[in-house]
């Protein structure tokens, strides 16, 4: 039975998991709320509980994401070949500079570097993009059956 | 009297690998066993609280270590129970429920597959196939931004929404393409918009080359506009028996 965890054969696709090989970011996803749930566990206290209980799969829709993506489709203009491009000027970089990021910064900033500080630090750039998800009220995890 | 952690629960008769390090201060790795199961167990770090990254990581490289080796259901993140309760609390009275959890799970191992599209090339397309866009970032062009700020919500909208149409048909290819060589599927609709899939495949462990075969094949046929990560083989996460 041979079952490696070491990366693929063909390249294309990026391999990770497995024994520890995963970046935090996975490890969160992988195994925050799911895994068997007995009621005889005790109730530890956690660091980080907040960070614990983002919940990963509720789907964000916002002005944030909508202001993201209006800002990385200018941008493409910017930086692509044809399609417009050499139209867009200063007007487009201004946007960029002052755009979505000035009207979610501050709160959304100041929690990403608590997370960082909890989990020790980020690993991968996109934690810190990630930032805008909704967080579900505490609660306790230990004694769900 | 001192408090255990469990990280999961294996057939009495299962091999485990020998380098296991546990969140604890000690790191050490054993097992208690009680007739046919096993609670892998090791100790917990009694100065601080748990939830730090090195823990979730611990946790997750005990559990997915001997899952590369045999069938293990994994404890939910934290676990922690009394010295003597992993016997009487927990593997006397839950064996043949966890006996049952096992055998539905023996031969298996889960991958999570998640999906991702290539910004850039996505967008282009976008742009390109949809004049009402187009027709925004005219408008937006030359506004000053705070005056644009409505149509740049809505010039975002669109776009959203257009990966969004894009996502359910790749999606669903995807699901249908590297689904049948899963024995059970869980799919989890995707968080962001240019997120494609974020899937856990439970696969027969003697399926497993011809899965990864399958993801590879994916892979070199959508790279251009896809960026796929697989992670596994893993403990089967997402498809622990519910009582």
């Amino acid at each position: 039975m041979t079952v490696a965890t070491q990366t693929g054969g063909g390249g294309h696709v990026d391999r990770g998991g497995g024994g520890g090989s995963s970046g935090l970011a996975d490890v969160v996803e992988l195994i925050l709320d799911k895994g068997l749930v007995i009621d005889v566990f005790v109730r530890v206290s956690l660091v980080g509980i907040e960070i614990l209980t983002i919940d990963a799969r509720v789907v964000v829709a916002s002005v944030d994401t909508f202001l993201r993506f209006a800002e990385a489709t200018n941008r493409l203009d910017l930086y692509g070949k044809g399609k417009g491009g050499k139209d867009l000027t200063e007007l487009t970089q201004g946007m960029m500079e002052g755009g979505a990021k000035g009207k979610t910064a501050g709160a959304l900033d100041a929690a990403v570097d608590k997370v960082g500080e909890l989990l020790g630090g980020n690993n991968r750039e996109e934690e810190q993009e990630e930032a805008p998800r909704r967080r579900r009220p505490q609660r306790t995890r230990e004694r769900e059956a | 009297m001192s408090p255990t952690y469990v990280y999961g629960l294996v057939r009495s008769d299962a091999e485990l690998p020998e380098d296991l390090v546990g969140l604890g201060p000690s790191g050490t790795v054993s097992t208690v066993v009680h007739e046919k199961v096993a609670a892998i167990v090791g100790d917990v770090p009694l100065d601080r609280p748990l939830g730090t990254r090195d823990d979730l990581v611990a946790h997750e490289a005990v559990v997915d270590s001997v899952a590369a080796h045999t069938t293990v259901l994994p404890m939910r993140f934290p676990a922690v129970i009394e010295e003597e309760g992993v016997l009487e609390e927990l593997l006397e009275p839950h064996h043949d429920r966890f006996v049952r959890a096992l055998d539905q799970l023996e031969g298996t191992v889960q991958y999570t597959l998640k999906g991702r599209y290539d910004q850039d090339v996505l967008l282009r397309e976008v742009v390109e196939e949809d004049s009402g866009v187009r027709e925004l970032q005219e408008r937006i062009r030359g506004v000053p931004e705070d005056a644009a700020y409505y149509d740049r919500v809505k010039l975002g909208e669109l776009i959203v929404k257009a990966l969004e149409e894009r996502r359910d048909v790749d999606a669903k290819d995807i699901l249908d393409r590297i689904g049948p060589f899963a024995e059970a599927v869980s799919a989890t609709t995707p968080t962001q918009p240019e997120d494609v899939v974020n899937a856990a495949f439970l696969v027969r462990r003697d399926g497993a080359e011809e899965f990864e075969a399958a993801v590879e094949e994916l892979g070199g046929d959508t790279h251009e506009w896809l960026k796929l990560r697989l992670l596994g083989p893993l403990a089967p996460y997402d498809f622990v028996p519910e009582e």
